[in-house]
């Protein structure tokens, strides 16, 4: 029993370099911030970084109760540069299924134009 | 007892070694990754106009993490910021994938607009060609239905046989319905696909379909937004007369198209 009492107090005492850091409430927010806007442009997690974006900033939300402020701020710092990578890969998206479209509708045009002539 | 210290023994052991030396590695190839992303986008002109804080922020947290490298037992920031470095990167140059397509986009909308035009021209002087005589032929019939509102008929013969193509004597009555949706922008219309009962059912559904599409995409190329434009197929249902007579079955082969009301209330589809 002592043992298992020691045990927890050595992670504790190799946590404690951590919890020297500020909390990071701020980047937390932006993080969140990224996400809400990542899902508003249709991120979903479906999506490789997006998925990745979710799990980690929940995992920094669960750190901060725990005090554990470096590994909150890291993981909300990778998150939101992952949301950030999956919004901007889903307007890219778009943008070719438009380009798709608009190329389908020319070759019509170009066809029943050339049907006229 | 003695398990109990031994599996505490390792567990700190494994906490050392994840912080200390097993990362340096996998830190030194995140960093090497990291570099050579930044140096693609770095010098890409295109990058550089679509994103250029990104390329900064890459370049900035590259430094940090290079930094971290030259100290023991910091792999762990090592990597975060070779993560952080090369997610900036990953952004960068996907926001000028972004760009490239936005100017094609709207180079080709241009090139759209120009054609759009064109079609209508042409389509126009080929009506003046045709002159009157075939008027008849092509509006069957623009009628008011009960319970459907303004329905207008568009017979077999405006379509090349067994082929949901439109032909050339289809594009009068197409022109009138464009200029008739331009006048009425509220307006929208569900253009119904019928069949007569040859061949199979499912063939029968696919062509009625594809004509009523057909139809959906001439008028939209004459510049009529997709939006008001519903499509359905009906198959072989609904006939206007017997299938039994070659008469019957042309006349049972047809487009119409159901117009709503001025404030754009459509009738349900049947």
């Amino acid at each position: 029993m002592n043992n298992r009492v020691f045990c927890i107090l050595a992670a504790l005492l190799a946590l404690a370099g951590c919890a020297t850091d500020p909390a990071p409430t701020e980047q937390l927010r932006l993080t969140e911030q990224a996400l809400v806007q990542a899902r508003a442009v249709g991120a979903t997690e479906l999506l490789v970084d997006m998925q990745l974006a979710e799990q980690k900033f929940a995992l920094a939300q669960k750190n901060m109760p725990e005090q554990d402020y470096k590994r909150a701020r890291l993981l909300a710092e990778q998150a939101e540069l992952d949301a950030r990578l999956a919004e901007a890969q889903v307007l890219t998206s778009k943008s070719q299924e438009q380009l798709t479209a608009l190329n389908a509708r020319i070759t019509r045009l170009r066809k029943q134009l050339g049907d006229l002539q | 007892m003695k398990r109990l210290d031994y599996r505490c023994a390792t567990a700190l052991l494994g906490f050392v070694l994840l912080t200390g030396c097993a990362g340096v590695e996998h830190s030194q190839q995140e960093l090497d990754a990291a570099r050579v992303s930044f140096q693609k986008v770095k010098h890409d002109p295109l990058v550089l106009r679509s994103a250029p804080l990104d390329v900064v922020r890459a370049g900035e947290a590259l430094t940090r993490a290079e930094g971290f490298s030259g100290y023991w037992g910091s792999s762990a920031d090592v990597s975060h910021y070779a993560y952080l470095s090369l997610r900036f990167s990953q952004i960068a140059s996907e926001h000028s994938l972004l760009l490239a397509n936005q100017e094609r986009l709207a180079a080709l909308e241009q090139e759209r607009q120009r054609l759009q035009q064109a079609l209508r021209d042409a389509k126009l002087l080929s009506v003046q060609q045709q002159g009157q005589a075939q008027d008849e032929q092509m509006v069957s019939l623009t009628r008011t239905q009960l319970d459907r509102g303004l329905v207008m008929t568009l017979s077999d013969v405006l379509f090349e046989p067994a082929t949901a193509s439109l032909n050339a004597s289809a594009n009068r009555t197409l022109l009138k319905l464009v200029q008739f949706l331009q006048l009425n922008p509220r307006r929208i219309v569900r253009i119904e696909g019928y069949a007569d009962n040859q061949g199979s059912q499912a063939q029968n559904l696919q062509l009625s379909v594809e004509r009523a599409q057909e139809v959906a995409n001439v008028l939209e190329d004459l510049g009529i937004d997709k939006k008001r434009l519903q499509v359905q197929g009906y198959g072989e249902a609904y006939p206007l007369a017997e299938n039994a007579s070659r008469r019957g079955r042309e006349q049972n082969r047809r487009v119409e198209i159901v117009f709503s009301d001025e404030q754009g209330n459509l009738s349900p589809p049947r």
